[in-house]
């Protein structure tokens, strides 16, 4: 044990957040510097009948006007995963244009970006944007976007499915184990849909330096150099070595600020145009709007039991929404972030998921906090708990009857789940033991009845949670559909005084990586914590990355860095 | 409109549109920006400063309605490098992940603790119901508010 690791050590970066001396996008200014504000849509399903735009260029402060007739009409963002449908045709992907052209398929989606010499100008002038709609019938139920008769969001698709996906084992041998159980627990309800709101909405400024023919992008993102990838080599057409990411501190993502959003894009490409930084910080309406939503599923399962109370199959069909287009990291959310978790802490022999995942009239849906593995253990202890009282167990007892039993992975070898992941090591009942042992459950049982005589309601809930975290390496979600690897970057440059500097293409959005890292780092190189720098959220300083999502910081990229250092 | 105001306790005077927020003020004039604006319509807490010693948030009121009045930011809470008690106990304590809303939190626990020396846990919690932390950490956000009442109360 080094000085560091498992010592109470206090964040670095805390003092210049507590001085108010963080430096978050919206705060950089630059040398003249305009800002950017969207003409939006009130509509969740229009056509675009016409837009004029001749007031807004003609208001004070104007510097330019663009809407999906200009050049920025051509290019899209791109989605970043494949699934397929289970016949094999291609996942269906429809073009996410930085502006609205001929039609409107989600509130809040842009028609128009109103460039000019200040925000509040620049917002007067949006007012000015004359747009004509043909409000159109909208759906935003993932279930009812399947329905015949459903309004269609993209027109070449008129069943609404973007893909269908399944895994597990053979559904109908998973239905004949449902139809011989003893007990069949029932369970329909929504996974809402909602909006993650970090606290520091987003925020972009684009530089061009003409004389450079050179960007620089500062992004409230958590993964810049997925970025510069996406907008360079998928959506304009740039070099990478033309552009530079910067994403210095970050208000918080929860999932929200990994993707490539169309202003990014939007405003790198004004940049150029008017040969001047350009600024857009979202309000918390636009946040509410355009951050890509999380959940929205559909969810309808059944669990079958024997006599004893262990599970002898379980059999769910989702519908999952994924917005009007397909963000980032969509189609492996509902799919391999969560199918993958349905075999939980429990030893059911025969588990079957279906999902179908529909285009819908909202934003974009993709990860949020936990993405797929949370909707799936809420099932799984739904279903357990429900069960649990419909059989008159024990919330514990029904626990313990359906855990896998312990295996070291040594003596024992991992579990082979039926839904793709063999896991390593588990002592699952180890677990909850301790955990009611510290509550003194069969005390608290009594407690509960005797308050609950006395009119008084006591309650205690179990759930057991087991997660895919750190994503990667890249040959396993390569073979799953991730249109990039996600491999990590850790660079450890010892300076010529002795001191260290680390590069990690992962990110911090207060996660506390640069008294982390630095911690481990100190403690393998013998050295004192001050002694080492960590660089992070710049695509020109750090070689490259994937950034920080899905629990990977410290598990691939802190991986990486140690590699370095070995 | 011509606005006058003292922040940090240095005087200002600026020319500036009636409608400009005191956030933006703060901010976008004074280059203050450590006052940050989550929602810009006083739901969140994170511009809050405080307004010849009340909490307000300054998104909410305009820079000309603050004409004549001293405003502290987060800025103006340290004495050079050394912090303010209740800075260096959200240090201590974990009381911040993102950074975001912290300005917003320890001028609001500046509130707090002026108007009450010793509150107990529900008196900081409820002195918090305006500022919002999406890293979800009141925890140790009352905390840190705890441990600074009892170091200022020395």
């Amino acid at each position: 044990m080094g000085n560091y690791i498992g010592k109470s050590v206090k964040r670095r970066e805390d003092a210049r957040f507590l001085k108010g001396a963080g430096k978050y996008t919206d705060d950089i200014k630059l040398p003249k510097m305009t800002q950017a504000a969207f003409a939006r849509s009130p509509y969740a399903h229009a056509k675009i009948v016409s837009i004029d735009t001749s007031g807004a260029e003609k208001a004070e402060g104007v510097v330019a006007v663009y809407t999906a007739n200009d050049a920025c009409g051509q290019y899209g963002v791109p989605c970043g995963w494949q699934v397929n449908f289970k016949n094999g045709e291609t996942m269906r992907e429809p073009v996410h244009p930085l502006l609205a052209k001929d039609k409107i398929r989600h509130l809040g989606e842009a028609v128009a970006v109103i460039i000019a010499e200040s925000l509040e100008l620049a917002r007067d002038a949006a007012e000015l944007v004359e747009v004509e709609y043909e409000e159109l019938p909208a759906v935003t139920d993932p279930k009812k976007a399947m329905a015949q008769g459903a309004p269609i969001v993209h027109d070449e698709w008129p069943d609404n499915a973007a893909f269908d996906w399944c895994i597990g084992n053979d559904r109908a041998e998973v239905e004949a184990a449902l139809e011989a159980a003893h007990h069949v627990t029932e369970l329909e309800f929504n996974n809402q849909r909602l909006a993650p709101n970090a606290i520091e909405p987003r925020s972009y400024i684009a530089d061009y330096d003409v004389n450079g023919d050179k960007w620089t992008l500062y992004s409230s993102t958590q993964n810049p150099h997925l970025i510069r990838l996406l907008l360079c080599a998928f959506v304009l057409g740039i070099p990478e070595h033309k552009v530079r990411v910067v994403s210095y501190d970050v208000g918080g993502g929860f999932g929200s600020k990994i993707y490539h959003y169309t202003e990014e894009a939007l405003l790198t490409w004004a940049s150029r145009e008017i040969g001047r930084p350009v600024k857009w910080t979202a309000d918390r309406s636009e946040a509410f709007l355009t951050d890509a939503h999380g959940r929205d599923h559909a969810v309808k399962s059944k669990m079958g039991f024997d006599k004893e109370g262990k599970i002898v199959a379980h059999l769910t069909d989702e519908y999952c929404a994924l917005g009007a287009y397909l963000s980032t990291f969509a189609p492996a959310i509902p799919t391999y972030l969560h199918g993958t978790l349905f075999q939980g802490v429990y030893a059911t022999p025969l588990i079957h998921l279906n999902v179908t995942a529909p285009f819908t009239h909202t934003v974009p849906v993709d990860a949020y906090r936990g993405a797929g593995r949370p909707e799936a253990t809420y099932l799984l202890e739904r279903m357990l708990s429900k069960a649990a009282m419909e059989m008159n167990m024990d919330q514990a007892e029904i626990r313990f009857k359906n855990f896998i039993p312990p295996f070291d992975g040594i003596e024992q070898p991992g579990y082979q789940t039926q839904v793709a992941l063999q896991y390593d090591s588990g002592n699952y009942e180890g677990t909850l033991k301790r955990g009611l042992e510290m509550l003194g459950y069969e005390d608290f049982r009594k407690e509960q009845q005797a308050a609950r005589k006395n009119g008084k309601l006591l309650g205690v809930g179990i759930s057991t949670y087991i997660e895919g975290c750190g994503i990667a390496p890249s040959a396993v979600v390569g073979a799953l559909g991730a249109r990039a690897g996600l491999y990590e970057v850790g660079h450890v440059r010892v300076q010529p005084t002795g001191k260290i500097s680390v590069f990690t293409g992962t990110h911090s959005h207060g996660q506390g990586h640069e008294t982390v890292f630095a911690q481990f780092v100190a403690d393998k190189l013998g050295i004192d914590m001050d002694d080492v720098e960590i660089v992070h959220g710049d695509t020109e300083q750090v070689a490259f990355g994937m950034g920080t999502y899905g629990f990977r910081s410290l598990s691939v990229g802190g991986t990486a860095i140690i590699k370095s250092i070995d | 409109m011509n606005v006058t105001l003292k922040v940090n306790g240095e005087s200002f005077t600026h020319e500036i549109e009636p409608r400009m927020s005191l956030s933006q003020y703060l901010r976008e004039v004074l280059d203050l920006t450590g006052t940050h604006i989550g929602c810009d319509t006083s739901g969140c807490g994170a511009c809050t400063v405080t307004v010849d010693g009340d909490a307000v948030k300054s998104c909410t009121i305009l820079a000309v309605q603050a004409d004549g009045c001293e405003i502290t930011t987060i800025e103006g809470m340290a004495n050079g490098t050394q912090m303010h008690p209740i800075q260096a106990a959200f240090k201590e304590h974990h009381g911040l992940q993102c950074g975001f809303c912290t300005p917003g939190m320890v001028m609001t626990a500046a509130d707090i603790l002026k108007n009450n020396s010793n509150p107990t846990e529900k008196e900081i919690r409820d002195g918090l119901k305006g500022n919002f932390c999406r890293c979800t950490g009141y925890h140790n956000i009352v905390k840190s508010i705890q441990h600074a009442a009892e170091h200022i109360k020395g």
